[in-house]
């Protein structure tokens, strides 16, 4: 018998394990496949793929000015826990932060990890890719980011990786290159060496793939800011990228050291409530078993994380059947079940994703219900 | 039973999304793997109705299961690996050593015979030296230890009296190389009023696989699929105490062949926690543990993690008085079954096992606690710390309850 049971485990759904967890409550969680965040840029936007700023956002999700600092709260919670696991966060919601993609594309985000820059509107740039990386073009990133920053004095090079490799190299091959010394001396070589041959001098930012190490990406940020006497900056792109691993792995690793129970490569395949007790059945590779909880977060991710199919009769809700509306909310939501992010349907989405920044503050309140809910049942009791 | 170009349509669902190389441990220690999507999902399509195909990298596979858990499309990675490795022993043939290393119940058979002797040749340096120049298998590898009172030769019972009945397949490493956790298994089952029965059984076929011996293999879990469906037909509930073994019999034997039979039987297989929790959640567990006053590190095997069943050797453990146990969260722990006992894999495995000895040294616990023998193996090389199997654990907690209360 649990408290909690989570079902994804995806941003919110490990968030929102990792919170309800330290409220010292019995969790599970049930997942299928990794969850969504490996082909995430790991960066934490307000609406994804817009400007809109903080009190746009809270219109659009219908927050309240009173729920301001509750939100803010959620903010400075999820700050600190990545701190805690050695991956922080930074950047502000009341002032979005100008990021450049590795299509060299400029997007506003919120929060995004010390690995990244913001993107200044002039001085002098290089662009370093991977000879073998082939999902990073420094040409191709120059032209788009020369379009949006035209005071930007841009300078592109391309250095080796200087390792044979069994199979196409993807940004968290190349960071876990990073992540030893060697390697990153080797490469700083190649870049100094190129930038003497070129006579590039006073160079304001160094853009690099989302590579920068895994495990070791403090040392590498620090090492590569120093000897090249510059700032430099990650530019995510096509997954997977390293700036989201780290962050994948490091929660995972919190929720399992925390006693989180994680029922990998399983599938709810059925649901039922008795009283206050929900209990699902979930489908292991040899047989299914029942498990039990108070309360039921779904953190299945909407559209993109699959619990939600399009079908010709409209949207299907994968996880419990539950009926949904058009929108893809829940129709009836039992007591005790909580859909968490994106499984709140379609209007918490943009582009298929909620982009980062709902899915931690949708993590957060969801506990305060829960712990609204467990108050009521003692004062009934 | 399949033939090597055997047909397997779940692969059509890979969206090549990356998440099993990702997750690969090995992916991630070293560049010379061509990762399971490649040589899972894409080679798979591309042999499909035509010619095989023979990838010598798959030899870096170690069929941990880690692609099968990490695929959000449910695509059977590990399947498709497996059957690569037996194109390539095929093709390529299969070294003497390799041959040797997958008969670890043959090995066991006579190694446990001559045990004493056994034991002290593989810790002589010049013995090991030849061993490594005329088998391959690394001189500085350290290796389990037999037994010669091996498990078969202390416990043969073949049928269970009471209600509950259990049919435990020992597998080769309690068998031979740990009888003391086989022996605890059955007082632990003691001590909750149920009778063991052991099966008539052979290797479950696992190193058999991961070295490319598919056909050996499915020899075994032919026989084995026969002779323990007698049991649960009549009622028994088949335990195992190796991780390895419960996920061979839960996944690889029903995906490798095909039979209704090996289904059915996949139902009745219980890893040994879990089927304890069981009987606590059914009141049918005795509780009467002693305190044992320790702090305890837990490592989570790789085909533990992998069987959907959370992580029933915490649960147990935690309801003994003062036990205090953490997962340490720590990745793969790099032997992999046969894998880094040979020469030219040997880095690598040393490799993959850092960041395990790094979080054993990092919780500085008691001692540490797994259910699987081969992760075991590489503890006890890469920590100083001593390393007990949940079983052994429960046992003595049992013990240790004064007679009178």
């Amino acid at each position: 018998m649990y408290d909690v049971i989570v079902v994804g485990q995806g941003l919110t759904g490990l968030l929102s394990a990792i919170v309800a967890k330290k409220q010292n409550k019995k969790v599970a969680l049930v997942a299928k496949g990794t969850g969504k965040m490996l082909q995430s840029t790991g960066l934490m936007d307000l609406v994804p793929g817009s400007n809109k700023d903080f009190s746009q956002w809270m219109e659009l999700y219908g927050l309240s000015n009173r729920e301001k600092i509750t939100v803010k709260d959620a903010i400075n919670e999820f700050k600190r826990l990545t701190e805690k696991i050695g991956y922080q966060y930074v950047g502000d919601v009341d002032k979005l932060a100008n990021i450049v993609t590795s299509s060299g594309h400029l997007k506003s985000t919120a929060l995004y990890p010390k690995t990244i820059t913001p993107i200044p509107e002039k001085g002098r740039v290089v662009i370093v890719g991977f000879t073998e990386i082939v999902d990073f073009q420094p040409e191709f990133l120059k032209g788009n980011l020369q379009k949006e920053r035209p005071n930007l004095q841009i300078k592109t090079m391309s250095v080796s990786l200087g390792k044979d490799s069994q199979r196409t190299l993807t940004q968290l091959d190349a960071a876990r290159v990073l992540d030893e010394k060697e390697s990153r001396e080797q490469i700083l070589k190649q870049i100094k060496e190129k930038m003497k041959a070129e006579s590039t001098e006073g160079v304001d930012l160094f853009i690099f793939p989302a590579a920068l190490g895994v495990q070791q990406w403090e040392e590498v940020h620090t090492q590569f800011s120093s000897e090249l006497k510059a700032k430099v900056t990650e530019a995510p792109g096509l997954p997977p990228n390293a700036t989201a691993i780290r962050l994948h792995e490091r929660l995972r690793k919190e929720a399992i050291k925390l006693g989180v129970r994680f029922y990998a490569d399983t599938e709810v395949n059925g649901f039922s409530e008795k009283g206050t007790i929900n209990e699902i059945t979930i489908k292991m590779s040899n047989r299914s078993a029942k498990l039990q909880s108070y309360h039921l977060l779904i953190c299945t991710g909407g559209i993109l994380g699959g619990g939600l199919e399009q079908t010709a009769k409209g949207l299907k809700e994968t996880t419990l059947h539950l009926s949904v509306n058009k929108e893809g909310s829940y129709v009836d939501l039992p007591d005790h079940v909580y859909p968490v992010g994106a499984s709140l349907g379609t209007n918490v989405i943009h582009y298929g994703i909620t982009g980062g920044v709902y899915s931690i503050v949708s993590s957060y309140l969801t506990n305060f219900q829960m712990e609204q809910s467990d108050m009521r049942g003692l004062q009934r009791a | 039973m399949h033939e090597l170009s055997f047909h397997e349509t779940t692969f059509e669902k890979c969206l090549k999304c990356n998440a099993c190389t990702v997750s690969c441990p090995i992916s991630n220690t070293t560049l010379d793997f061509g990762g399971p999507k490649h040589l899972g999902p894409e080679l798979k399509r591309m042999m499909d109705h035509q010619e095989v195909i023979d990838d010598s990298r798959i030899e870096l596979c170690t069929l941990c299961g880690t692609c099968d858990t990490s695929c959000p499309e449910n695509v059977h990675v590990s399947t498709l690996t497996s059957y690569a490795k037996a194109i390539h022993a095929k093709e390529k043939g299969t070294k003497f050593r390799d041959i040797v290393l997958s008969n670890a119940e043959l090995v066991g058979k006579l190694a446990s015979t001559f045990a004493p002797i056994t034991n002290m040749t593989m810790k002589i340096k010049p013995v090991r030296k030849v061993m490594q120049m005329v088998l391959g298998i690394h001189a500085d590898r350290q290796f389990p230890s037999y037994e010669f009172s091996n498990f078969k030769r202390r416990y043969n019972k073949k049928h269970a009296t009471t209600e509950r009945k259990v049919a435990y397949f020992t597998g080769c490493y309690a068998t031979y190389n740990a009888p003391d956790v086989a022996g605890s298994f059955i007082k632990v089952m003691e001590y909750n009023g149920i009778d063991v029965a052991i099966p008539e059984q052979k290797c479950c076929g696992v190193p058999m696989f991961a070295n490319g011996q598919m056909k050996q293999g499915l020899k075994n879990a032919q026989f084995n699929t026969n002779s323990l469906l007698e049991y649960t037909r009549q009622g028994y509930d088949i335990v195992m105490t190796c991780t390895s073994c419960t996920s061979a019999f839960k996944k690889e034997y029903a995906s490798y062949l095909k039979t209704e039979e090996a289904k059915e039987l996949a139902r009745h297989i219980y890893d040994a926690d879990e089927y304890l929790r069981i009987l606590n959640e059914e009141g049918e567990l005795n509780t009467n543990f002693a305190t044992i006053n320790a702090k305890v590190g837990y490592y989570a095997p790789c085909h533990m993690k992998g069987q959907g069943i959370g992580n029933p050797a915490m649960d147990i453990l935690e309801l003994i008085p003062g036990f205090e146990i953490q997962d340490m969260a720590a990745g793969c722990c790099g032997q992999c079954g046969t894998f880094g006992f040979k020469e030219e894999k040997y880095p690598y495995s040393l490799e993959l096992g850092k960041t395990m000895a790094t979080a054993v040294e990092e919780l500085d616990a008691d001692y540490t606690v797994t259910e699987c023998g081969m992760c075991k193996n590489q503890l006890d090389q890469l920590t100083n710390k001593q390393v007990k199997h949940p079983m052994q654990i429960l046992k003595s907690a049992y013990e240790k309850v004064p007679v009178n209360s």
